[in-house]
């Protein structure tokens, strides 16, 4: 090729390139299939491998479990098992199996109800086998009828039944294609069933022709999306490109809203809070935390952050969960107290280092309130910006002094909740806050085997007493989820346990 | 020597270019804290979970151990595991290569579209008003980042007036040209300033040289010799400075491919960084040196074509 034909080549490439193509991608007529975008991506579809949120609301989807719950967990009630009983002694709970099958037509039996069990409370890499402690043996009794057996009174237990690890999978594909074949591309017994995965882009699922309700799922299909960039999933809801996006910046409410998006906040479980390291100067100094405690505005913080949506913390738990205490007051900014309690507090050098996860925008801006309010009271606090990989292992290995933090949880229960953020006996001691008081300890395991409401009420409010007032944590606010569904998307709410739990219902009009 | 001998020695060069980069990245990721199978498992993994998948991925081995076993399985062709995703790099990497290969070179073509029209419009009227506005324009926007540019673009073309998609990448070439309009236009909007003040001073140097002098001399009229000479002999540097470009363009879409949501190698690689997943960043970087020690070759070649004097 001489000098003149390759330009000419080149200006002619270019030109071509430079008229944008006339073919449109369109969605194929007809079928339903719910787009939904999320901010991080699925890692496995395993129940058992994960604690992620995105695999979790896939999975949800993905396997049934032997309750069910409502679309805003307020109830839990039948799902594959018809009924249970409980024995007097609350230590044998027994499952009556309905006819149900898995996506590939098999039956779904008793045995496989009892290994998928077995296989998440006992297999070495279960990630969230914790909940379960108590239960000690899940067995078949027959084709249709699964006894458990626990190792002590456990009133949560039941709750638990329906959370996304408690998922039924079938025994002879798992042990047939072995762990890791089956967690890409999982044989499912819930509403919807496996179609394709490219990682850190799609999941892709089909309705299951032989989900156990009859005539549901409504929908076709659902296209599960990795959207990282929060600003552009908001875009592709606008432009048509997605159903639903799955938390939006709380800025965006209002456009949304105006443009005739179903946008409005949806009841969470989450606690936003300050993470403290008990085993550390200054705040394993009781007095210091209370000066802390009482020198920010919770009300300005969640102001800011959620704008309006969400509300300011009181305890150490959300509001959403059963047991919470309604008694327990807002409490109020009070600079004068807040200065009284770090003089008796006795800490000479009143400064400590906030870690956040830089590029997270509710923790930049919290970070430099907590910084401005406490500024006033005369602590130092100064903000460092690292990736959140490393804010983990920091967080993990005990290695810091305060960080911001939430965390959600699966179900109304409180004790799950508990056992993550205030049990000094658990594997993350105290959500990793290196928090450790027998007396709570105790009082947790002691409320968890109570049956009568009352007295277990009684417990759990003795429990969050002590925490607020040692300050365990610094609780801030409890945030919405912020979700945005095109008009067109009928009967879809997330619940307060990261599930959509009423998607077999789920419509698109 | 034939002027074209110097191909034959360009891949063996590569070879320790290569080492190197993997060597540096590998030390680099597994010095920075973090541990990407917590972040598989996740926050409320327990701890023996964690230690049991560790050790199941040989991550309790030395560092130098790995980066041995590592190269080991590349040279078979094996870039290992991805640990977040619990798969094989090499097909996740390949899959990924045709979105970003095909948005760079429809954000050159683009560019170079732009900026030859551009460039010659604003030489041949110099001093003028048009000259100055687009020199304006281009001072003006090369400071512009271009994930904004994405978002405006988004807003205006996506949002406002429904032209184009704002996300996505198709499986077929022509849809890619519509799909991948707008990023690849961000990314024009990026590299046209840059190469059209380059190519616009060339084109006044060498329209001042004294050879376009003789022929206006001779009574050539200006526009013969700015088409039959001045151009011709512009490109050059501009050629060279594309290389250039191009080495920081295979960095740069890494924020072009998240602002418009398109599964290529910069997310992939983003979000191996942040989940320390050693393996796809060990992959993707070798990927990107070999695109950048490519292009360069690639500006050698054009080099040599575009000046007959040059000889490597």
């Amino acid at each position: 090729m001489d000098r003149r034909s390759f330009l000419k080549a080149t200006a002619y490439a270019a030109s071509l390139a430079s008229l944008p193509g006339l073919a449109f991608g369109a969605r194929a007529g007809g079928s339903k299939i719910l787009r939904m975008g999320y901010g991080s991506d699925v890692l496995t579809l395993d129940p058992i491998k994960t604690v992620y949120g995105s695999d979790i609301m896939i999975q949800g989807m993905m396997f049934a479990r032997l309750l069910q719950a409502n679309a805003d967990r307020s109830e839990v009630g039948p799902g594959l098992a018809e009924k249970w009983d409980i024995s007097d002694d609350g230590l044998i709970y027994t499952f009556y199996l309905r006819d149900a099958k898995f996506a590939d037509g098999s039956p779904i039996t008793a045995e496989d109800v009892a290994f998928s069990y077995t296989r998440m409370r006992f297999q070495k890499d279960s990630a969230y086998a914790g909940p379960f402690q108590p239960l000690k043996e899940a067995k078949a009794k027959d084709a249709k009828t699964v006894v458990m057996t626990l190792d002590r009174k456990f009133t949560p237990f039941l709750t638990l039944t329906e959370i996304w690890n408690t998922g039924i999978v079938p025994k002879a594909a798992v042990e047939k294609m072995g762990d890791d074949a089956f967690a890409k591309a999982p044989v499912c017994s819930g509403p919807f069933k496996f179609v394709d995965w490219k990682p850190g882009d799609r999941v892709t699922l089909a309705k299951n022709e032989h989900y156990y309700r009859e005539g549901l799922p409504h929908l076709d299909g659902i296209e599960f999306r990795y959207v990282p960039d929060d600003n552009t999933r908001v875009s592709m809801l606008q432009a048509g490109e997605l159903d639903v996006c799955i938390t939006y910046p709380a800025a965006r409410q209002a456009e949304l809203k105006a443009a005739g998006f179903r946008a409005d906040p949806e009841a969470s479980s989450v606690t936003y809070d300050m993470l403290i390291n008990h085993s550390k100067a200054p705040f394993n100094n009781l007095k210091f935390r209370q000066a802390v405690h009482h020198g920010i505005d919770r009300q300005a913080i969640s102001d800011a952050v959620t704008l309006g949506t969400g509300k300011p913390a009181t305890s150490i738990f959300s509001p959403a969960l059963n047991y919470f205490d309604k008694s327990l007051p807002v409490v109020q900014r009070d600079v004068a107290k807040a200065q009284g309690l770090l003089k008796e507090s006795g800490v000479t050098d009143p400064s400590f280092e906030l870690l956040v996860s830089a590029g997270i925008a509710d923790d930049e801006k919290t970070a430099v309130l907590i910084q401005a309010q406490l500024a006033e009271v005369g602590i130092t606090v100064n903000v460092s910006k690292i990736d959140s990989t490393s804010v983990w292992t920091r967080l993990i290995d005990g290695d810091y002094q305060a960080q911001l933090n939430w965390w959600y949880n699966e179900t109304r229960d409180p004790d799950n909740a508990l056992r993550w953020c205030a049990w000094g006996a658990g594997d993350n001691k105290s959500y990793y806050t290196r928090y450790n008081n027998e007396e709570v300890n105790k009082l947790i395991d002691e409320a968890a085997g109570e049956t009568d409401a009352a007295k277990r009420g009684a417990l759990y409010a003795q429990i969050q007493k002590i925490c607020v007032d040692e300050v365990a944590q610094v609780a801030m606010f409890h945030p919405n989820w912020l979700n945005g569904y095109s008009p067109k998307v009928k009967d879809l709410i997330l619940n307060i346990g990261l599930q959509f739990s009423e998607i077999d219902q789920t419509d698109l009009v | 020597m034939d002027r074209f001998a110097f191909l034959l020695k360009r891949p063996i060069q590569l070879i320790p270019v290569l080492l190197g980069i993997s060597l540096i990245t590998f030390v680099l990721i597994q010095m920075t804290p973090g541990d990407p199978v917590r972040i598989m498992l996740g926050p409320k993994a327990s701890e023996d979970a964690i230690a049991f998948v560790r050790a199941r991925y040989g991550l309790d081995q030395p560092v130098l151990v790995q980066y041995f076993y590592f190269l080991l399985n590349a040279v078979r062709g094996d870039f290992g595991q991805s640990i977040i995703y619990r798969s094989p790099v090499g097909p996740v990497i390949i899959e990924r290569m045709a979105p970003t290969l095909f948005l760079i070179l429809y954000g050159l073509a683009l560019s170079v579209a732009f900026t030859l029209a551009l460039a010659t419009a604003a030489a041949r009227s110099r001093g003028r008003w048009l000259d100055q506005a687009i020199r304006l324009v281009c001072v003006g926007s090369v400071g512009v980042p271009s994930y904004f540019v994405g978002l405006m673009l988004i807003l205006g073309l996506c949002l406002k007036f429904k032209l184009f998609p704002v996300s996505g990448y198709a499986p077929s070439l022509l849809d890619n040209l519509y799909h991948l309009f707008l990023p690849a236009l961000t990314i024009a909007i990026g590299v046209t300033p840059i190469l059209t003040r380059n190519l616009r001073a060339t084109f006044i140097q060498q329209m001042d040289a004294d050879y376009a002098t003789a022929g206006r001399s001779k009574g050539l009229p200006e526009g013969y010799i700015f088409g039959r000479h001045v151009f011709w002999n512009s490109l050059l540097p501009t050629v060279n400075l594309m290389g250039v470009v191009v080495s920081f363009l295979i960095g740069g879409t890494v924020v072009i491919e998240n602002v418009f949501n398109i599964p290529g190698l910069g997310q992939a690689l983003i979000r191996g960084v942040l989940t320390r997943d050693y393996f796809v960043v060990q992959a993707v970087t070798l990927v990107l040196a070999c695109g950048i020690v490519i292009t360069n070759f690639i500006v050698d070649v054009v080099t040599v074509m575009l000046d007959p004097r040059v000889k490597l």
